[in-house]
């Protein structure tokens, strides 16, 4: 979010930030900060948190196959979901940004309403779908598409379905606000010096619109790897990753250090691709100031 | 004419659980199903008889009522030191207000478990309630800013020129004008602090069952229809309520 400058702005004014400076500091950063020192504290099963400082958690969590297991598949996870985020999410905002009056906002509803409903009533109506004997598996093996039932409850497939719906809003709606950036006159220009839709499309419309897709994936793939209820209901704990093992530390094994070293983990796998994502962003925007 | 095709399939997946939920809401069967079986309304009238909803759904609302009336008064000065305040760092400060939104809850809830043990809040509602005003707070800003963006600060300008306090140009011009911003920002935070699951399964303490919790631990075991009627009559107060703001506040931000 971009702040205009305006008139009558005064230091004074901007001690109204104070409050909720001072309630995010107590009840956000400053527990952050908690939890990622602790992540360094030594821990004993039975006796606790020791006052010793160590890297052990982290060199546990980066090294046992169980646990780097887990961060291949929250990572997988996250790619996977990003990409049919953008395959599903294009045509989608493509079209969403075509449209004009009631259609587009016919449209924008449906794109919003899995943003309007809670994480736990969205699963549950995929849990019914999803089941063996379901009635998406019905449908399948009617079609004679399968033979026997798909196992998608308690499977890495049943997750990527689910989640990829309850995040493809966001791809679509960071792509829907590039598309709608782009300049309508330099694609009438391409058609007036002869180029044909599908040449528009690709060498003007899907290459201007690359932020979008960028700031869109990280957005995704930022909730994909973070993501809780999905992976805990669908995949159950036949599916770990990093989320619900971070509550399983935390909640039933209380080992709080090592479940810290998995949230920081976590956060800085995200923050990496960010990094990158920015780095690419960058170069193309050099690129077209270069003109090439 | 392959686009529409492509987007009408994409749009079907997109609906699919939401209506998977509502119709399983009235299938005369013992366990919810889809396509449903016959017609019946027991399951809400179940739900509206249950104790235990009943008593989950009044903890939310308890919560969700304290936690935006905080995230309100947060919310809504923030944005105006944020959109009227001068001083270095204005946007990283407006960065971290607005971090909630995207931050992971997952660790945010270990994060304020581990502290709230520390300090004797863990398990309670006043610890809850700490939480989701942080989590509700940046929409109400999100909110406030852009009913301020709205209307010419002129106004407050020409107020304080005909001698009115710093005070007195606040409520008789500033906040009037920024009201339905106040007023979406906090029907919004309190549908979000409704529905939150991840950090008050962190947060609660033995006997607190929020309604998101108290489905969410249903749906681990097995579940009955009820819990589908009670998810349609949440997908309905979001439709009612949620819908008209949140393209409102879109349609802003994509102006």
């Amino acid at each position: 979010m971009t702040i205009q400058p305006r008139a009558g702005r005064s230091w004074g004014a901007g001690a109204l930030v104070l409050p909720n400076l001072a309630w995010l500091v107590l009840f956000m950063l400053g527990p952050l900060l908690t939890l990622f020192v602790i992540s360094f504290r030594g821990y004993e099963a039975g006796r606790g948190i020791q006052d010793s400082w160590t890297v052990a958690h982290y060199a546990n969590f980066l090294t046992d196959p169980y646990h780097l297991e887990i961060l291949g598949r929250t990572m997988r996870l996250g790619l996977v979901v990003t990409l049919w985020c953008l395959l599903l999410g294009y045509p989608l905002a493509y079209g969403l940004s075509r449209l004009r009056g009631f259609a587009r906002a016919i449209l924008y509803f449906v794109v919003l309403l899995p943003l309007l409903t809670s994480a736990v009533v969205r699963t549950f109506g995929w849990m019914i779908l999803l089941s063996n004997n379901g009635f998406l598996n019905r449908t399948l093996m009617d079609l004679g598409l399968t033979e026997g039932p798909i196992r998608f409850m308690y499977s890495m497939d049943g997750i990527i379905v689910a989640l990829v719906q309850v995040l493809l809003p966001f791809m679509v709606l960071a792509l829907d606000a590039t598309l709608l950036n782009i300049d309508p006159r330099i694609i009438e220009a391409a058609r007036n010096l002869g180029a044909g839709a599908v040449r528009v499309f690709v060498q003007i419309t899907l290459p201007l619109s690359v932020p979008g897709m960028l700031s869109g994936s990280v957005l995704v793939f930022t909730l994909a790897v973070s993501a809780f209820v999905t992976p805990s209901l669908i995949g159950g704990p036949r599916v770990p990753v990093m989320a619900t093992l971070i509550y399983q530390q935390g909640m039933s094994l209380l080992n709080w250090p090592f479940g810290g070293a998995i949230a920081f983990a976590m956060l800085a796998s995200v923050i990496a691709l960010f990094l990158v994502a920015m780095r690419l962003g960058q170069q193309g925007r050099d690129r077209q100031e270069r003109g090439t | 004419m392959m686009l529409w095709a492509v987007n009408a399939l994409i749009a079907l997946y997109l609906l699919a659980p939401v209506l998977v939920v509502v119709a399983t809401a009235f299938t005369t069967t013992g366990y919810p199903v889809f396509p449903p079986r016959g017609f019946t309304l027991r399951w809400f009238e179940s739900v509206l008889n249950s104790r235990e909803f009943l008593e989950a759904m009044r903890l939310s609302a308890v919560l969700a009522a304290a936690s935006t009336a905080i995230a309100t008064v947060l919310g809504t000065l923030a944005a105006l030191g944020l959109a009227r305040g001068s001083f270095r760092g204005r946007q990283a400060v407006a960065a971290i207000f607005l971090s909630p939104i995207f931050f992971p809850a997952i660790v945010l809830g270990l994060a304020l478990l581990i502290f709230y043990n520390r300090v004797g809040l863990a398990g309670t509602l006043p610890g809850m309630i700490a939480a989701h005003a942080v989590l509700t707070t940046p929409f109400v800003i999100r909110m406030v800013m852009a009913s301020l963006a709205e209307f010419d600060p002129a106004v407050e300008e020409a107020a304080e020129n005909l001698g009115a306090s710093r005070l007195r140009t606040f409520f008789q011009v500033t906040l009037p004008l920024i009201r339905p911003g106040v007023v979406a920002g906090a029907v919004f935070a309190f549908i979000l602090s409704f529905d939150e699951l991840v950090v008050s399964l962190f947060l609660a303490g033995p006997g607190m069952q929020t309604l998101p919790i108290r489905i969410f631990t249903s749906l681990e075991y097995s579940s009955r229809p009820d819990v589908s009627a009670i998810s349609t009559m949440l997908i309905l107060v979001w439709l009612l309520v949620g819908v008209p703001l949140y393209r409102r506040y879109l349609d802003i931000r994509h102006a």
